[in-house]
């Protein structure tokens, strides 16, 4: 079976956000409007943190594209007290909307707080509405929710192999924030499968993982940022 | 049938038979305060979780905040209770009732706020058809159940007697107390059973009691979040349970003494004794306190320091050192000197006790998600009106339980003070000369 | 003092022991199924084994004691009065 996963070089990185929109169309992720935001409500399923080291003119900035890690050994798994958030088949963490009781017990767990909660009812701008996603889940009020790797496409893709009665090819299978990405920093495939790129990229020395030290076993590579 | 005037007990009969203009202004009042945080609740159904202050960092709560907080209040009563009554304290007589009363009714509101705080609280089912036990939340719905089950039985059962004497004593409701007695009438064979039966509660209460509590600190400490993830939760949440538990008991007793006028049954030495326990936790207090973060500050691990310097010098020092001063300082003072340990003094540290655990509360909360490991912008949580009213609701059912309970069944054990007189002297006097060494061996 | 309860009290007094039991019962089929779900989830079945065996017996006894003193006080009742 094999184990999506992405790197993403921080070299290439350049903080333009074209993930981020990408991935707000694809997934129908409602529009909190301005006042939430500022709140601390805003919901983004892929977020890109930056962090600034040094004194004024000489700043260095990184900016880290945050999506899931769909760690393999996930902490906001084993809190569920429904089963809402869950390991699927494809070893990608998913959440079932219609179960979750909005506990936010998971939102808590994740070290990388990388959940977001409906505050309230989800509202898309008017102008949107002609724009969304048909293969994704509305969700409503009162729900965690979070990046789920596209899952969705996986599905889709499944099913034309079948359809076409052959072995589902891996290029077949993209992130939309992968595909967004101008500048190539994102890498998406089969983690295990030695003769793709991501494969590569994963055992470069300057490849990392965020918060590796606690056992979460992210499937988010980044290769380290390198001074010029 | 006899005046009950005449009964030696009258006092606390009184507050069963006779009730004043100023009870109605005070049911009144609390029903006030219920309704308008049942409002509120309405509200939130309708309008998300959006009317409180939480966001998506900080997404715990007022709500949770107060549920290890009444969930600790509760441990006062059914676990002080079977100890004093296991260890054959005398003292305990007056007492042990209220203690009971006072786990059963928060008990109650405390399991209600995980609920308050769901999201989507119409799939609350879920957890009966999905749940999975591996979740910490699970073990604490069945604590909470067992517990709650445990010590409205242990409540109940001492209390049979009592209503048998209001069935025989009094014309009120005669039906009622005829239904909840159960037939007693108080014959030789009928006190065993019921001394039997409240022995093995007693003994089967306590561990449940320290296991409720411990499964509500493993909801923390589950976590690998920096500042829950802390072995001495467990021991920590039971030792604040158990303190802000004694403080609540002894502020009912002076409340309701003043009100029923029980001075004659709730004496100084009471207090005194009280005053001692909840000296000695205060203590236990510090001392858990100072290991659970003189460990975390000398590790010097990042992660676990920032949240350490977020309570120490951050936004939450205030709130910090506040709950050191009324925590550990004033009981030490206060509790210490005896020319400061009258009832007046003991009044005002119990009520410094339970604002400082609820704020410990708060600090354990609040402060670990306001410091994500990843760099994000943190925005200060500032409870909203909803959950400060909810909060008051959730107070003004424990006042509004308390007296209405008041006005049903009394509030001091009657049966065991006439055991206590008739009994307990002789048998204190036989145990005592029991533990001494006997005359002759000595010579 | 020692009058006869009357029927419809008593009556009432079997239906609410019988809640008591009710809830055991309901503890019990909660409990059986979570762990069928565990089962059929291949989640955790260890921790939901270990926790089963002990909320039964706990509630188990504590119902049982609840009906021993009910008995046994009815039955000296019964006792007294037949005297």
């Amino acid at each position: 079976m094999p184990r999506w996963g992405m790197v993403i070089d921080l070299n290439k990185c350049t903080g333009c956000s074209s993930c981020v929109t990408a991935c707000r169309m694809e997934n129908n992720i409602p529009n909190v409007g301005v006042e939430e935001a500022q709140n601390g409500r805003a919901m983004n399923w892929m977020e890109i943190i930056t962090e600034y080291e040094g004194e004024f003119p000489n700043i260095r900035i990184t900016h880290i594209p945050r999506p899931c890690f769909q760690c393999d050994d996930a902490p906001c798994v084993v809190v569920c007290p429904v089963h809402a958030t869950f390991i699927n088949e494809d070893g990608l963490v998913g959440q079932i909307y219609n179960r979750c009781i909005g506990c936010r017990y998971c939102m808590n767990a994740c070290p990388y707080t990388a959940k977001c909660f409906n505050y309230s009812t989800p509202e898309i701008p008017e102008a949107f509405v002609p724009l969304q996603n048909p293969e994704v889940t509305k969700r409503m009020v009162g729900v965690v929710e979070k990046c789920s790797f596209c899952h969705h496409r996986l599905a889709m893709a499944k099913d034309l192999a079948r359809y076409e009665d052959r072995e589902m090819a891996e290029d077949e299978y993209q992130a939309a924030c992968v595909e967004s990405c101008p500048t190539t920093a994102m890498t998406f495939g089969d983690l295990d499968n030695p003769d793709h790129e991501v494969h590569h990229l994963k055992h470069s020395n300057r490849a990392f993982r965020l918060e590796e030290g606690l056992g979460t076993e992210p499937k988010v590579y980044y290769l380290k940022k390198e001074d010029k | 049938m006899t005046d009950i005037r005449q009964e030696t007990d009258y006092t606390l009969f009184r507050p069963i038979l006779e009730t004043e203009k100023s009870f109605y202004w005070i049911v009144a009042t609390l029903l006030g305060i219920i309704f308008w945080a049942g409002y509120m609740y309405i509200n939130q159904i309708i309008y998300g979780l959006g009317v409180t202050g939480l966001n998506n960092t900080v997404s715990w709560g007022f709500y949770i905040i107060n549920f290890v907080f009444f969930i600790g209040i509760s441990h006062a009563g059914t676990l002080i209770s079977a100890i004093l009554r296991l260890s054959q304290a005398e003292w305990r007589r007056p007492i042990t009732r209220m203690a009971e009363v006072i786990t059963a009714i928060v008990l109650l509101i405390g399991a209600v706020h995980p609920i308050l705080d769901l999201g989507r609280p119409d799939r609350i089912l879920n957890v009966f058809l999905f749940g999975r036990l591996q979740s910490p939340l699970l073990w604490d719905v069945t604590a909470i159940t067992t517990y709650f089950t445990a010590s409205t039985i242990y409540l109940y059962v001492p209390l049979i007697p009592d209503i048998a004497l209001l069935r025989d004593k009094t014309d009120k409701y005669k039906w009622f107390y005829q239904f909840l007695s159960w037939g007693y009438i108080g014959t030789e064979k009928q006190k065993h059973i019921l001394e039997r039966a409240m022995t093995i509660l007693m003994v089967m209460v306590i561990p449940i009691a320290v296991s409720v509590h411990t499964v509500i600190s493993f909801i923390f400490s589950m976590t690998i979040q920096p500042g829950w993830h802390s072995t001495i939760f467990g021991p920590y949440f039971v030792v604040g349970a158990i303190f802000s538990g004694t403080a609540t008991l002894l502020v009912v007793m002076i409340a309701f003494r003043k009100m029923y006028h029980f001075e004659n049954y709730l004496k100084e030495i009471h207090f005194q004794y009280l005053g001692l326990l909840l000296l000695i936790f205060a203590i236990l207090w510090g001392y858990f306190t100072f290991s659970e973060f003189v460990t975390g500050f000398y590790g010097n691990e990042p992660m676990e320091m920032s949240v350490i310097l977020y309570k120490f010098t951050g936004p939450y020092a205030v709130f910090f050192w506040l709950m050191v001063v009324l925590n550990f300082i004033i009981p030490v003072v206060v509790l210490g000197f005896k020319r400061l340990k009258t009832i007046k003094g003991i009044l005002f540290t119990s009520m410094g006790v339970i604002v400082g655990m609820w704020l410990e509360r708060l600090i354990i909360v609040v402060p670990s998600l306001s410091n994500p490991r990843l760099p994000y912008d943190v925005h200060f949580y500032i409870p909203s009106l909803t959950e400060v009213s909810l909060f008051m609701g959730g107070i003004a059912v424990f006042c509004l339980g308390f007296i209405i309970f008041s006005k049903l069944f009394p509030l001091i054990s009657i049966w065991e003070i006439e055991e206590g007189r008739n009994e307990g002297l002789e048998e204190a006097q036989k145990r005592l000369e029991s533990y001494l060494p006997s005359v002759e061996q000595v010579k | 003092m020692t009058q006869k309860t009357p029927k419809w009290i008593l009556f009432f007094q079997y239906v609410s022991l019988g809640f008591i039991w009710l809830l055991v019962l309901g503890i019990i089929v909660w409990i059986i199924n979570l762990m069928k779900l565990s089962n059929y989830l291949h989640d955790a079945q260890n921790a939901t084994i270990v926790i089963s065996l002990i909320i039964i017996p706990i509630f188990i006894t504590l119902a049982g004691v609840l009906s021993y003193v009910f008995f046994g006080l009815k039955r000296a009742n019964r006792e007294e009065i037949t005297k």
